[in-house]
Parts: structure tokens; C-alpha cells; sequence
């Protein structure tokens, strides 16, 4: 009895009490995003990153699946205190060693609402595109900044909770950025997201 | 048309908001923390071969890849007083440069306006045409020096210490850089930076020592 009064209120989220229809509405979607460097990105790059937003213009085809395009920004710094280096030429240097990284995907991405007319919708979503890169590393001050492009892919899964009679609400989500990128020590950008923010309908 | 005014001032708020909290490495670094410390060394050198040093009088000022004179400042001056210090420590006796020394040190300011990239190796290449050989009794004799080096960002100034083999520059022919220190950053020029920049270049070249 205590298990059937415990999943009463599940129950109660996810059936159909708030009908607002996915397909032909497109929505923005602007979110607060923190990022976790993963694998060989974390070895260099430990510090959690929240520094970062996200933005999606999402319009629907159905009323389970919307595609459209996400970008967004993240900024990632480490900074380790004074070592010494063994140089390429065999030069030895003391410095500080700063990473400073931002990453900014543009991609093409397809989501799916599990129960798009729920109080609480649950999501998953693929992304896949381009990674423009802004990459720093610097020893003492002295740094040398390029910009690069490379692959940015993007599994999602969230909530999302409308509010209002226009498809507005809020929206909670992770990702797993998968995020090639080989450079000094690096071998990818990898991370985990966390996004919480609005959606907005713009138009039907 | 007044949700889509309010949407878009959202929209560039928010990324605006956002986009300020890029965190700047210069912004987030102390004038200690800006300062590199290079050191090279020519590995076939036996320091230990050498007992007796001497140092050039005076500080040498490079400008933009020319000479642009010597100075004697009171920084100049606790500078070579450092060296010496660091160099007795190790082992080495200073004698004048008239007393035909093991080892030569000069001394370098080097001041560069340009922001690009500096291949250090440019320094060493111009090497010749900055310390007169005469001054340290070999005359006529070319300077050689290690043929590496990387790419720095140049900023406003550098100082370089050299160690020269005038000990067996008469039979190579050729007065022979043995090491190189180099510091660049912010306030390397203070006075109250001195002692703490020479034994940071010292400290990591431990093979800089004599047992004679």
C-alpha cells in the first residue's frame, strides 16, 4: 500500500494534464550550463567549470521529436603553481602554468520528448557539429592564443517542466560533450554538462 | 512583437552576463606569478673544470636587437653583486677580467617593443655583435652558442645572464656561451626582486658548481 501511495504523485506528473502539442512550435531554449572535464581533459584541466551557457532553437516536427540547432560557451582554467619544466630543446623553465579554454559548439541537434503533454517531461536529445576552440596555454604570462575548430558531439537527457498556457518553462538536463581536440598534452575536451534554464515558445 | 523584444533582451542579457565571467589568466595572476625562468646550458661543459670567474662591470642594454649601451644602475649594480654571491657560493673565485678568468659573465638587459613571437635563438645569433671579444682578452675570436631555443611571446623586457668559456677559447677559437639564464615578466626590474630572481636562476642549474 505504502509502494502504490509512494508512486501516486509519479503518476500524477507524467499524465496528460497539461496539453500543449510539440509539433509546429518552435522554442528557445536558454540555459545556465556547468561543465566536469573528464578522462585525459581532467588530467590537465581539473577544475569544474561554471562558466558557461547554453542556447537552443529547437522547432517541432512531431510531438515527440523537434531538431534545430544548440550552441553555447564554456570557459575552463587551471592554473598550477610554480614548477619546473623540461623543454623540448632542453631548456629548463620555472613558471606557473595556466590553461584558459573555451569552447563554443555549434550543432545541428534531434531531441525527444517522452511525454511531451506532462507536467514533467522527460528528454533525450543527440547533437553533433562543430567545436570552435579558443586555447591558451600560458607559462608565467607568456601564452600563445589560437583559435581552432574541431568536432563537438552532444547525448543529452533532462526535464523539462512547463509553466504558463504558451509552452513556456523550465528545463533541467546533463550531456556527455564529447569533444576531439589534440594539442601539447591534450587529447580531447571531454565533459559533462549541466544545464538548468528556460524555454521560450517563439512561434507556431 | 513585445514577447520577441523581451525574448531578445533575455537572450543578450543573459549571454552578455555570461560571457563576462570568462575568466582571465592575466587578470588572475600576481606580478610573481607572471615571471618565466629559463635556463640552458651547453651539456658537454664540466663546470667543475672551472675555478675562476669574472663579471662584466658593467649591465649591457639591448634594445630591439641593438646595443644601445652600458648602465651601472643601483639595480645593475645588486645584480652583479647577486651573481658573484651566487657564484662564490658554488665554489667560484671572481677575479678581474685582466687575469685571464675560467669563465666570463655578462650581463643583459633587453628590451623589445614588439609583441610578436621572439625566437631566443635571435638573441644568441646577434650574439657577436653585442659583448666586444676584446673585453675579455680574446680579440677577434666569434661567440658561439647553443643552437636552441624556443618561441616566446616578447614582452617589455628581459634580463639574460651568459656564462662564457674563456678558458679554452683560445684553443677552440671561438668564446663558448656555456649557459644561459633568462627572466622575463612583470617586475623583474625591481630592486626588491633581485636576489630572489638570481637564486631562482642558480637554483635550478645545481650542476653550476666547482670542486677545485
Amino acid at each position: 500500500m505504502k509502494n502504490k501511495l509512494f508512486f501516486l504523485p509519479v503518476v500524477f506528473l507524467f499524465s496528460a494534464l497539461v496539453v500543449k502539442a510539440q509539433k509546429g512550435e518552435t522554442k528557445l531554449n536558454v540555459s545556465y550550463s556547468a561543465a566536469l572535464p573528464t578522462g585525459n581533459f581532467k588530467n590537465l584541466v581539473s577544475e569544474n567549470s561554471f562558466r558557461g551557457f547554453s542556447v537552443n532553437i529547437l522547432h517541432g516536427v512531431s510531438d515527440n521529436i523537434s531538431v534545430g540547432l544548440a550552441t553555447g560557451f564554456q570557459d575552463f582554467y587551471q592554473k598550477y603553481p610554480r614548477q619546473l619544466y623540461k623543454l623540448s630543446d632542453g631548456s629548463d623553465l620555472s613558471a606557473v602554468l595556466t590553461y584558459s579554454i573555451q569552447t563554443m559548439p555549434v550543432l545541428a541537434k534531434l531531441k525527444y520528448d517522452f511525454t511531451p503533454n506532462a507536467r514533467i517531461q522527460p528528454y533525450a536529445a543527440i547533437g553533433a557539429g562543430a567545436n570552435f576552440i579558443a586555447y591558451n596555454r600560458l607559462f608565467g604570462e607568456f601564452g600563445n592564443k589560437q583559435a581552432k575548430i574541431g568536432f563537438a558531439a552532444r547525448p543529452e537527457a533532462g526535464l523539462q517542466i512547463p509553466f504558463g498556457k504558451g509552452g513556456a518553462g523550465f528545463s533541467v538536463g546533463a550531456s556527455y560533450n564529447i569533444m576531439p581536440f589534440k594539442q601539447d598534452d591534450l587529447k580531447n575536451l571531454n565533459n559533462i554538462g549541466l544545464y538548468a534554464g528556460f524555454n521560450i515558445p517563439m512561434r507556431k | 512583437m513585445q514577447r520577441m523584444l523581451v525574448l531578445s533582451l533575455l537572450t543578450v542579457t543573459t549571454l552578455t552576463v555570461l560571457s563576462s565571467c570568462t575568466k582571465d589568466p592575466l587578470g588572475n595572476m600576481t606580478n610573481e606569478e607572471s615571471r618565466i625562468y629559463i635556463t640552458n646550458r651547453d651539456s658537454t661543459a664540466n663546470f667543475n673544470s672551472y675555478k675562476t670567474y669574472s663579471i662584466a662591470d658593467s649591465v649591457l642594454i639591448v634594445d630591439n636587437g641593438r646595443v644601445a649601451g652600458r648602465e651601472t644602475t643601483s639595480w645593475d649594480v645588486q645584480m652583479i653583486n647577486a651573481i658573484q654571491n651566487a657564484m662564490n657560493a658554488r665554489g667560484f673565485v671572481r677575479v678581474n677580467h685582466t687575469q685571464t678568468p675560467d669563465l666570463g659573465i655578462n650581463v643583459s638587459r633587453i628590451f623589445n617593443t614588439s609583441t610578436n613571437l621572439v625566437n631566443l635563438s635571435d638573441y644568441w645569433n646577434s650574439y657577436g655583435g653585442y659583448y666586444d671579444p676584446y673585453y675579455w682578452g680574446y680579440g677577434g675570436y666569434g661567440y658561439y652558442y647553443p643552437p636552441v631555443y624556443g618561441y616566446y611571446q616578447s614582452t617589455e623586457a628581459a634580463f639574460s645572464v651568459d656564462i662564457l668559456d674563456l678558458k679554452n677559447a683560445s684553443s677552440a677559437q671561438t668564446i663558448k656561451v656555456i649557459w644561459n639564464g633568462l627572466i622575463r615578466g612583470e617586475g623583474i626590474f625591481s630592486t626588491n626582486n633581485v636576489q630572489s630572481q638570481v637564486q631562482a636562476l642558480f637554483d635550478q642549474s645545481p650542476y653550476i658548481k666547482t670542486n677545485q
